[in-house]
């Protein structure tokens, strides 16, 4: 008797000591808002309910600004001895994460088969800027992509048919020196078209280099940049011609953050901006109103965009195990569904697509699906080793192009130039 | 020619200029408080549009101050900016009165070193803060966000120099007097010193008010976080920018700085002006 006491006393003091070993896993996930302030609030809804399902693990999650904010943050927490466990950053701070030696690749916290099913099932497109020399190192998860938003009502009075948007950069010329409106003494009051110039250029630009047929603006490896290639200067000059040849787009730097206010103001009848904007212009615009790829040259294309799950280096297995698992589970179909539905962004697994709620939302919201369908022609965002300084200089050349202070040819020549200089050393 | 110009017609001139180029600066400065105080008021539609009859709606003010925990973050910038002025005040005036009226041995040199403290851009030094906060296990509280600004160079080398115009006969004959050093500080220099200590009151309070990169890193919860991490939910650049929301929430996290330097106007201009002539 006395002996299976003391059996049963050990063996309560192991669980015990278990549970309290098991309860120690604390994680730290910084996370950046980037669309509105609800996000913040659905991040935080998300892992609470991932606690409320594993009670051994306790996941504090940490707003932490705009993106540059977050990778801010999480570098100066690296370095000072005191990372997070998980942050998400933009997906093409890749190189920027590996060079500064902070980053883990998720490979070796996963098995084959969790290889194949789990990191294989993610959309391709998303994966080219998450992988790199045989390993991933984002996981996707609040990814976007641009599209083209069109004013029905604007198409319907200048004879255009309201459900067909332009399918080539030839017909989206047409349609927006239709849709271009001037008053008597010559000042125009509805612009046919704005592809935006401020905040990150480079991102929509890309969608223009795409179609007319470069596979991105950058290599895999994030060593080589194709500025002054023969498509890039198309695009360019084809962006240029907008405002000057044909004169349907606002000349200038146009303000990314003014864009939408814009298109619902009835300033510009069609926009490019990204899915992320879709819930703000369902909810405000006074109009019926199209979402369409973004028109064709050589080819369909469009750039991808947004943050990546990065695993930071630094904790115990164990707790890198445990925010593995997390993520899996933040990316699964239900979870990625409900994460897409509030704010807007693309889910980045056909699997997400499958489920109930997302099939329900898609029918309410068409929209939702063009982006899903551009994924299958998109390419990388520009990504590089010292990522800002390259995206940078290509921003400005853009810029210079633009406001006429060089010819697009000019422009990325020099651009190219600048460029090799910084990337020579990576190669 | 040209008409004759009278010591009088000239002056008249110069008056109408000056004041003129006043009101044009202050429109020019009044010009986005007008913008933030008429988006704030109206629904989101006339953001870029004026309509005098537009609908008046308090809305935004609503929406902005329930996206954040505000009240808690008033606390502790409120918290964060008395404790930075007390300690900068008390440590500074110390250290100042040393180097205006104290011999010792490196007193140069050190007095060098304060004033590099002034050349360098405190972002250069954020992995490096936010190690010793850690090795002092401060991060994520409030004295952490102040601790790096405590001495603050400008502070010593504004109130040395004000403290080295302070006449030497009215040292000595407190000294005289059998006052104490630190009797003297406090009973002849600071008071002597008060627009100086006004004036960097002023600018260390808004510096403050506003710091944002610091408090973002060093912080991570709602009961160390101030006003601005709160305020930078507002400035997302993936989606359009809302401007009616964020200049309702800019008005209510800068409303009590307005507000207060407009109540004491006269006093802050009068002490500018008086540091400024010394």
């Amino acid at each position: 008797m006395k002996h299976v006491l003391k059996s049963f006393l050990a063996s309560t003091a192991a669980v015990a000591a278990m549970s309290q070993a098991a309860w120690a896993v604390d994680l730290e996930f910084y996370f950046p808002v980037a669309v509105g302030g609800s996000a913040a609030e659905t991040i935080e809804e998300l892992t609470e309910g991932y606690m409320a399902e594993n009670p051994d693990v306790n996941i504090e999650a940490i707003y932490t600004g705009s993106y540059a904010d977050t990778t801010t943050r999480a570098i100066t927490a690296a370095r000072g001895g005191n990372p997070p466990q998980l942050a998400i950053l933009l997906s093409v701070d890749m190189f920027t994460m590996i060079d500064e030696d902070i980053v883990l690749p998720w490979d070796d916290f996963l098995t084959e088969e969790e290889m194949d099913e789990w990191i294989g099932g993610f959309y391709p497109a998303f994966m080219r800027n998450s992988q790199t020399g045989g390993q991933t190192w984002g996981i996707p998860f609040q990814r976007s992509t641009p599209v083209l938003y069109w004013n029905k009502e604007a198409f319907a009075e200048a004879g255009l048919d309201p459900e067909t948007p332009p399918a080539t950069w030839e017909e989206m010329v047409e349609f927006a020196e239709a849709l271009t409106l001037r008053d008597d003494s010559g000042d125009v009051t509805q612009w046919g078209v704005r592809i935006p110039s401020s905040g990150f250029p480079s991102w929509l630009f890309t969608g223009l280099v795409a179609s007319a047929g470069l596979d991105g603006l950058a290599n895999d490896a994030g060593t080589e940049v194709y500025f002054d290639a023969p498509e890039v200067v198309e695009a360019l000059e084809y962006l240029v011609s907008l405002a000057n040849e044909h004169e349907v787009m606002e000349p200038g730097i146009l303000d990314w953050g003014a864009t939408p206010r814009a298109f619902m103001d009835g300033n510009a009848a069609m926009v490019w901006t990204t899915t992320g904007n879709l819930t703000n212009i369902r909810t405000n615009a006074p109009f019926d109103f199209g979402v369409g790829m973004l028109p064709e040259n050589e080819r369909p294309g469009a750039p991808t965009g947004g943050g990546n799950f990065y695993l930071f280096d630094g904790s115990s297995d164990e707790q890198l195990q445990a925010a593995v698992n997390f993520v899996k589970w933040a990316t699964a179909p239900d979870q990625a569904a409900d994460w897409s539905i509030a704010t807007g962004y693309v889910a980045p697994r056909p699997d997400t697509w499958e489920t109930e709620r997302m099939q329900t939302y898609a029918e309410e919201v068409p929209g939702a699906l063009v982006a899903r369908e551009q994924l299958a022609y998109a390419v990388p965002e520009l990504s590089t080793f010292e990522g800002p300084r390259v995206t940078q200089i290509i921003n400005d050349a853009i810029a210079a192009a633009i406001v006429g202070d060089k010819t697009p040819a000019e422009a990325l020549a020099d651009a190219q130039e600048a460029a090799d200089a910084i990337l020579a050393a990576y190669r | 020619m040209s008409a004759p110009t009278t010591p009088a017609a000239r002056a008249d001139l110069d008056r109408v200029l000056i004041v003129a180029g006043a009101w044009a600066l202050a429109l020019v400065w009044l010009l986005p408080l007008a913008y933030a105080v008429w988006t704030a008021i109206h629904p989101a539609a006339f953001e870029t549009r004026f309509a005098p009859l537009a609908p008046l709606t308090l809305e935004n003010f609503v929406r902005a101050w329930n996206a954040a925990p505000f009240a808690r973050y008033f606390v502790n910038t409120i918290l964060l900016v008395t404790m930075v002025l007390t300690a900068q005040l008390i440590l500074c005036s110390l250290a100042a009165f040393a180097f205006a009226r104290f011999e010792f041995p490196g007193k140069n040199t050190l007095f060098a070193l304060v004033l590099v403290q002034l050349m360098v851009m405190p972002d250069i030094l954020l992995v490096r803060n936010y190690t010793t906060m850690g090795s002092l296990g401060l991060i994520d509280t409030i004295l952490a966000i102040g601790l790096p600004y405590f001495a603050s160079g400008f502070a010593i080398f504004l109130l040395r120099q004000t403290f080295k115009t302070v006449p030497r006969e009215l040292d000595e004959a407190a000294r005289v007097e059998g006052c104490s050093w630190l009797g003297l500080l406090w009973r002849v220099y600071v008071p002597l010193a008060r627009p100086t200590i006004l004036a960097f009151g002023l600018v260390s309070i808004s510096h403050h008010w506003n710091n944002f990169i610091w408090p973002l890193i060093i912080t991570s919860s709602v009961e160390t976080r101030p006003l601005t991490v709160g305020l930078s939910i507002f400035a997302t650049s993936d989606s359009g920018t809302e401007w009616s929301i964020i200049t309702a929430a800019t008005l209510i996290t800068s409303g009590p700085l307005l507000i207060g330097f407009l109540l004491f106007q006269r006093q802050f201009v009068q002490s500018f002006m008086r540091a400024g002539i010394k």
